[in-house]
């Protein structure tokens, strides 16, 4: 478990929700802020992915039908429906779940890695396509605009408002829900199921002899790993209150999200968020540069396939292993 | 003519041979008999360069082989019999053994089908037979046709009687003496003490990792370690 | 239906076919001699489509010149990608996904760096052959009908390198048994490299023969390496035969969509077809059968 969660992960939680409160007080601009809420979008939305990566060990490549399904659902509901974005994002993560129920029972049964990979990324352009084609409802690629922020909420004088244009309140919104999420995943992986993820992870056959049914948890891990996701796109919908099939399901997503997991670190509870703020950190810098976007994450994604496989929270985990490491030896020797 | 010095070998972080020193000797039989998991394919295939030690060498007529690579083993005068056959299971017999000149000069691939069909002339019946639809004794031919194919001055064999009916046992030992009459030094492993060493002119005893014993074929059988551990546990066994 | 429009949907199938056949048969002795899935594969369709371009077009070449250059070309960039990006990877632990996801890198670097060097210009070949045939009452182009028999030529011809050549003995032994292989000393390396450039060069053929009827644009190989993808799962991961009957099935599949439903729905008809195969039988629907 430790090489998913790191060494102390309740305190590098807490000092995550201390930089968070500290990047509150700080006079930041519109623009930084408004990157800062898509990287923890994407945050969460990794996280999401990670799962099943990571505790899974599955190489799904098509999470990002998740993300456009918790997406164009909840906006549908919203928009269609008039109900309050704080019901409908529940509606699209919930629906997300059950696609992955839907698409997990197949590819959970296989588990060879080039069917995992080709049927997940089938999977995803048929929802982009679904998307793409039902132009009466979503307008298809022109987009599908007016989708409502989530209202406003009032605390006696002050009205936090939300959505694209405001920035600090989308940014405080989308901070609690990526605290929760990851809190609230954190709580489940250091939980009873939790040790049993880890427990089908190091060894399905030892698991099997506990008794554990392995296939319903790894089903169930596998929709919450895809309502999760869900959940993160409906959040991006009503933030940006625009999308289009391909921004949301398209190769571009799967490529950013891949780069976000495979610079954090695969399967490392941390990884994902080092991954969105390092990326997004990066494209700040090249800001000047967006034709390049593309190339570069290509990029970095070969050089640390290459160079760090195990991204930046994996090499952390390397260093601190090789000093405990070597405090063994030197006991040792010693004695 | 064949030489291990001191090989290591690990898989991953666990290491699993220590040490290992062997010579085969020009026209010798040399068997190498342990326990399940004691190492002794891997000694085989460190030898071949299929599988890559961690420390010591290989060498073949005093040439250190570390730096070959597997394929270039074959031409140096060595050749492997994988345990379970390993066949390539969709191609015809003939196809098979032809593969196992590979590595020598073609036009010797005519001259040594003959000398192969010669010493296995049962085989000459299944050429155009699917290799994977032969039975396992036939599919052990088959293995050894394919390695002495490559002409080899020392033929490694990993558990040549495996999964092999008791006649089927006989014949395979028949051939394996038939062979090294032709001057094919032979170093084979299997569990079966009596088995390998009354084959074998000589013989090791691999355990965990280690060479624990060696001497002539007689003088392994009469060993009373081997008597105790493992003659008597099979004695015992098979009442 | 008609007997014209029958006949004019089964060949519209087998034509889109042929050129998932060449894509899928090429990603499938990749995958079956070497384990790897390479997501670059739709970008040698695109580079494919650019050298054929400059080739002909930009130069003037004869049609037939610039081909066999573009080939040529394109079964060396395989083998570097092979060569550079993939063979240091194998021997790594877990190399299996890094594989995937340094290749769908290279895919993306490609198609960023097309766009920047290129533009977003979408570019088409005139036609290689002219005239139209007729058809139980049916016309159709040439050029429509020959990308049909080259497919089947290329094939053809690949088959009989696998099947009658030392080259092809040695592939196929690399794919049944790759350790067996190594240990009668045949070189994985020049496998690997060889099956790789020999499906860059089916890639580059599909591209060449679309690119008169198609624009050439960076993301050109995008939908094409999903309907490899596609066609060698149907087929049987790994077996040549079997991705190229895949192939041509999964163009009749989509060519009788296109009959009951709008266009836009065809990739969905395709790709549901994938997985609902995937529930019923896993190993693909000729499963049994390998090269």
């Amino acid at each position: 478990m430790t090489e998913i969660l790191g060494r102390r992960p309740a305190l590098s939680f807490l000092i995550c929700v201390g930089l968070f409160l500290l990047t509150l007080v700080l006079p930041l601009n519109d623009y930084v802020l408004h990157i800062l809420t898509l990287s923890l979008i994407f945050a969460i939305f990794a996280s999401g992915w990670n799962l099943t990566l990571g505790i899974l060990g599955l190489k799904t490549l098509g999470h990002h039908a998740f993300f456009a399904i918790g997406a164009y659902l909840s906006a549908i509901a919203a928009f269609y429906g008039g109900v309050s974005p704080w019901l409908t994002i529940w509606v699209g993560a919930v629906l997300a779940a059950l696609a992955g129920l839907l698409i997990g029972l197949p590819i959970l049964r296989i588990r060879s890695m080039p069917h995992v990979a080709i049927v997940t990324l089938a999977f995803a352009e048929i929802v982009r396509l679904i998307f793409s084609n039902l132009k009466d409802i979503t307008r298809g690629e022109l987009g599908f605009w007016g989708i409502p922020p989530f209202d406003p909420v009032s605390f006696g004088e002050t009205t936090i408002r939300f959505g694209l244009g405001n920035a600090w309140g989308s940014f405080i919104l989308v901070g609690l829900f990526f605290f929760a999420v990851q809190g609230g995943l954190l709580l489940l992986l250091r939980s009873r199921p939790g040790l049993t993820f880890a427990a089908i992870r190091d060894s399905e056959a030892a698991a099997e002899s506990l008794g554990i049914n392995f296939g319903a948890w790894k089903l169930a891990a596998f929709a919450l790993s895809a309502g999760i996701v869900g959940l993160s796109g409906a959040i991006y919908a009503h933030y940006v209150m625009i999308l289009t099939p391909t921004s949301v399901a398209g190769p571009e997503m799967l490529i950013t999200l891949l780069a976000i997991i495979i610079v954090g670190g695969a399967g490392r509870f941390f990884g994902p968020l080092y991954g969105a703020l390092l990326l997004t950190g990066s494209l700040e810098l090249l800001r000047e540069f967006g034709d390049y976007r593309m190339l570069l994450y290509g990029a970095l994604v070969i050089g640390f396939v290459f160079v760090a496989p195990q991204g930046i929270a994996g090499l952390k985990f390397d260093r601190l292993r090789r000093r405990r490491g070597h405090g063994t030896n030197e006991s040792s020797s010693s004695a | 003519m064949l030489r291990l010095e001191g090989i290591d070998v690990h898989y991953g972080a666990t290491q699993v041979l220590w040490s290992v020193d062997m010579r085969v000797a020009e026209g010798e039989i040399v068997a190498i008999m342990g326990p399940n998991g004691s190492g002794k394919s891997t000694v085989l295939k460190a030898a071949m360069g299929l599988k890559a030690p961690s420390g010591g060498r290989v060498l073949l007529d005093g040439r250190e082989m570390q730096d070959a690579s597997a394929t270039e083993r074959p031409r140096h005068g060595m050749a492997i019999v994988l345990e379970r056959r390993r066949l390539f299971p969709r191609m015809s017999v003939h196809e098979n053994i032809v593969l196992g000149a590979y590595a020598r000069p073609a036009r010797e691939t005519k001259g040594s089908l003959e000398w192969v069909l010669g010493l296995l002339p049962d085989l000459r019946e299944h050429l155009d037979a699917t290799a994977g639809k032969l039975s396992g004794g036939q599919q052990q031919m088959v293995a050894i046709a394919r390695g002495l194919m490559a002409r080899p001055r020392v033929l490694l064999m990993d558990e040549p009687f495996l999964g092999l009916s008791p006649a089927m046992v006989k014949t395979v030992s028949a051939i394996m003496r038939t062979i090294n009459g032709e001057g094919v030094a032979i170093l084979f492993n299997e569990q079966d003490a009596k088995l390998s060493f009354a084959l074998s002119h000589r013989g090791y005893l691999l355990e965990s990792g280690r060479v624990i014993l060696s001497g002539s074929g007689q003088e392994m059988l009469d060993h009373p370690e081997v008597k105790r551990v493992y003659l008597g546990v099979r004695e015992e066994a098979a009442r | 239906m008609t007997a014209p429009l029958f006949l004019e949907m089964a060949i519209n199938g087998l034509i889109s076919g042929s050129i998932y056949a060449l894509v899928g048969s090429g990603i499938a002795l990749v995958y079956g001699t070497t384990r790897v899935l390479n997501f670059a594969h739709g970008e040698l369709l695109m580079i494919a489509g650019y050298l054929v371009l400059f080739f002909a077009v930009t130069l003037g070449w004869n049609v037939l010149l610039a081909s066999v250059v573009t080939l040529a070309l394109v079964g060396s960039i395989g083998a570097a990608i092979q060569r550079i990006t993939i063979a240091p990877l194998l021997a790594r632990e877990d190399w299996a996904f890094r594989v995937i996801a340094a290749t769908i890198g290279l895919s993306i670097f490609l198609q960023s760096g097309a766009q920047i060097v290129w533009g977003e210009q979408f570019r088409t070949l005139p036609y290689f052959f002219d005239g139209v045939v007729s058809l139980g009452g049916l016309r159709m182009p040439v050029q429509r009908l020959s990308i049909l028999v080259i497919a089947l030529l290329l094939m053809g011809l690949c088959a009989l390198v696998l099947y009658r050549t030392s080259l092809g003995r040695i592939v196929r032994a690399t794919a049944q048994d790759a350790e067996a292989a190594l240990a009668v000393g045949i070189p994985a390396g020049l496998v690997h490299t060889s099956v790789f450039a020999i499906s860059a060069v089916l890639a580059g053929a599909g591209a060449i023969l679309l690119s008169p009827i198609l624009t050439v644009n960076p993301w050109m190989g995008v939908s094409f390496l999903l309907k490899g993808f596609a066609v060698v799962i149907l087929g049987g991961l790994g077996s040549f035969g079997g991705a190229v009957a895949a192939g041509f099935l999964l163009g009749l599949i989509e060519a009788a969509s296109v009959m009951v439903l709008p266009t836009e729905w065809r990739d969905v008809v395709a790709f549901t077809f994938l997985i609902a195969v995937i529930w019923v039988r896993p190993n693909g629907l000729f499963a049994g059968r390998e090269a």
